[in-house]
């Protein structure tokens, strides 16, 4: 990794925190709290549409889970909450790679309705098993008072948790670069561009995809622990396929041309979203129709600006070059 | 021991019967033309012997071990490599990232040499989407050479080029393939391509062989003659 790029990460690091202890308003702390874990939310989607070119509609069931294993095992005392936290992280990845041995093998539009299938099948297991899960009332997660030596109170009022969950999701970001530039990267690119070359070439691709799978569920699962510790509290709602569109417009927005993108696209889509919704109940339609322009106009979304922006710089460049010969 | 060895190979798609009973023995270092009309089962057979057809009959041994029952990758691992009639890249990838991913898998082989040997190391860091159809041909040939196989299945390898285009690989297959120590299989159409490169032509017609020997034999053969090669020899 480059200087420049090392640079260029400790500078996104430090703008959440410098964000937080600035003397904004609580609102949009919590605000730009929340856009973090729906970053997250949205880079796990975009992992999955840039390595393996596949549109889950159901990932919402994995930013919703870690919730409810909280919910569930942390009440048993059975381990350390740390531990918990991060074996919910873990068992979510874990189980979205089992599923991935059999959904990858489909492709399209398939793929897309056996995710739908199984994001739908957590939703209503979240709103009929009230034993477990609270139903449509939703559960109160009881969480210690110290979490990774942070008191609670921290992790749930809006500075803190900015800072956390900023630190948190850059973190994330750098590690999906890293592996997305790694050789497992390449080769899942590969995959996605040619699956039948790869296995000319000696690949099995079905272990390679499925890992995939369950990485972007892993990052998911981050973004819906975070989620889980500021609120306290996971509903039916945040596991619903309509939470999985979000994410996926997000990653569409931002564009999965870079890792980036959409991170991006969904702090724009946030703020979008929350501006528009103080004007117009049909803020909707406004985000659709922008999303229709954007598509069309920019199908490489806000990642493809970047490149876009420098091949004009360099033509210009060439056009003055030559004006001034 | 032979290099490839297909006996009584039987590939039916519905009721038609693609290969119907077909043998052929190649030897080590041979390079093995497969002619015939469209829809003698020439491609098909090549699918067969690279593991990408499923659900036939017969007996498929390289080196004289039975492959039948090994993935695409398995045979691969083993040595036996091919390429596509259509140009089969990996586009969104660099030259060199790729066949630096093609030479990880199979191990030992220099990514840098083949570039160099086939030209294309000044195209190394581009998209492989974004080079002329030439190169991308070239790539492709490339990437099924690396490891150096020592069987190489090719299927119509001179599809798409220009006539200096195609003597110029037809001359560099030869080349290779005998520095290399590699045996080739290829099916084309440009006879000009076969008959210059070819140690033995195998010709098919209607999933059988219809005859087999040198390219003097086959271009003398009457049968041959009348079913496929009219003029062309």
């Amino acid at each position: 990794m480059s200087f420049g790029r090392v640079l260029a990460w400790i500078v996104l690091a430090a703008v959440g925190p410098t964000m937080a202890w600035l003397p904004v308003s609580l609102l949009a702390k919590s605000l730009l709290a929340q856009a973090t874990f729906s970053a997250l939310f949205a880079l796990g989607v975009g992992f999955l549409l840039r390595q393996n070119g596949m549109v889950s509609f159901g990932h919402a069931a994995f930013f919703g889970l870690p919730g409810y294993m909280l919910g569930a095992l942390l009440p048993l005392r059975l381990m350390p909450p740390e531990v918990v936290i991060c074996a919910a992280v873990l068992l979510t990845g874990v189980l979205a790679f089992v599923i991935g041995l059999v959904f990858v093998r489909a492709h399209g539009i398939a793929f897309g309705m056996l995710t739908l299938a199984v994001g739908q099948a957590v939703y209503e297991a979240a709103t009929r098993m009230r034993w477990l899960s609270g139903g449509n009332d939703g559960l109160n997660l009881k969480l210690p008072p110290k979490l990774f030596g942070l008191s609670l109170n921290t992790l749930q009022q809006p500075t803190g948790m900015l800072t956390v969950s900023w630190l948190v999701m850059v973190a994330t970001l750098v590690l999906v670069s890293i592996i997305a530039a790694s050789r497992f990267g390449i080769l899942t690119e590969a995959i996605r561009d040619n699956e039948e070359r790869a296995r000319f070439l000696g690949y099995r691709t079905l272990w390679p995809r499925a890992a995939v799978f369950g990485l972007s569920a892993a990052v998911t699962a981050i973004g819906g622990t975070m989620f889980s510790l500021y609120n306290a509290f996971i509903s039916p709602d945040t596991v619903h396929w309509t939470a999985s569109g979000s994410a996926l417009i997000m990653a569409i927005l931002g564009g999965s041309g870079a890792s980036w993108g959409p991170v991006a696209g969904a702090f724009v889509y946030f703020f979008l979203k929350e501006s528009l919704d103080s004007y117009t109940t049909h803020w909707l339609s406004i985000i659709g129709t922008a999303l229709i322009v954007i598509t069309v106009a920019f199908p490489a979304g806000l990642a493809g600006l970047v490149p876009w922006a420098r091949q004009l710089i360099v033509l210009r460049q060439r056009e003055d070059r030559v004006a001034g010969a | 021991m032979p290099a490839l060895e297909v006996s009584d190979v039987t590939k039916a798609y519905g009721g038609f019967m693609a290969l119907n009973g077909i043998s052929l023995s190649v030897e080590p270092g041979e390079i093995r033309a497969l002619i015939g009309p469209n829809g003698a089962g020439k491609s098909t057979l090549i699918d067969v012997i690279s593991g990408r057809a499923r659900n036939w009959t017969g007996n498929v041994r390289l080196f004289d071990k039975d492959i039948g029952t090994l993935n695409p990758a398995q045979r691969r691992l083993i040595g036996l490599s091919r390429s596509f009639q259509k140009t089969s890249i990996f586009p969104n990838l660099t030259v060199r990232s790729q066949l630096r991913l093609a030479a990880e898998r199979v191990g030992g082989t220099d990514s840098e040499a083949i570039l160099e040997e086939f030209g294309l190391t000044a195209l190394a860091d581009s998209n492989a989407g974004d080079i002329a159809y030439g190169d991308q041909r070239r790539l492709d040939l490339a990437l099924a050479l690396v490891g150096r196989p020592p069987l190489l299945l090719l299927d119509e390898p001179a599809a798409g080029l220009s006539l200096e285009e195609s003597k110029h690989l037809a001359e560099h297959l030869r080349t290779l393939a005998q520095r290399w120590n590699v045996t080739v299989v290829l099916v084309e159409h440009d006879m000009e391509v076969v008959f210059s490169i070819a140690d033995r032509i195998t010709v098919l017609a209607s999933g059988s062989v219809l005859a087999q020997g040198a390219p003097d034999e086959i271009r003398r053969n009457r049968a041959v003659i009348e079913a496929y090669l009219g003029s062309a020899a």
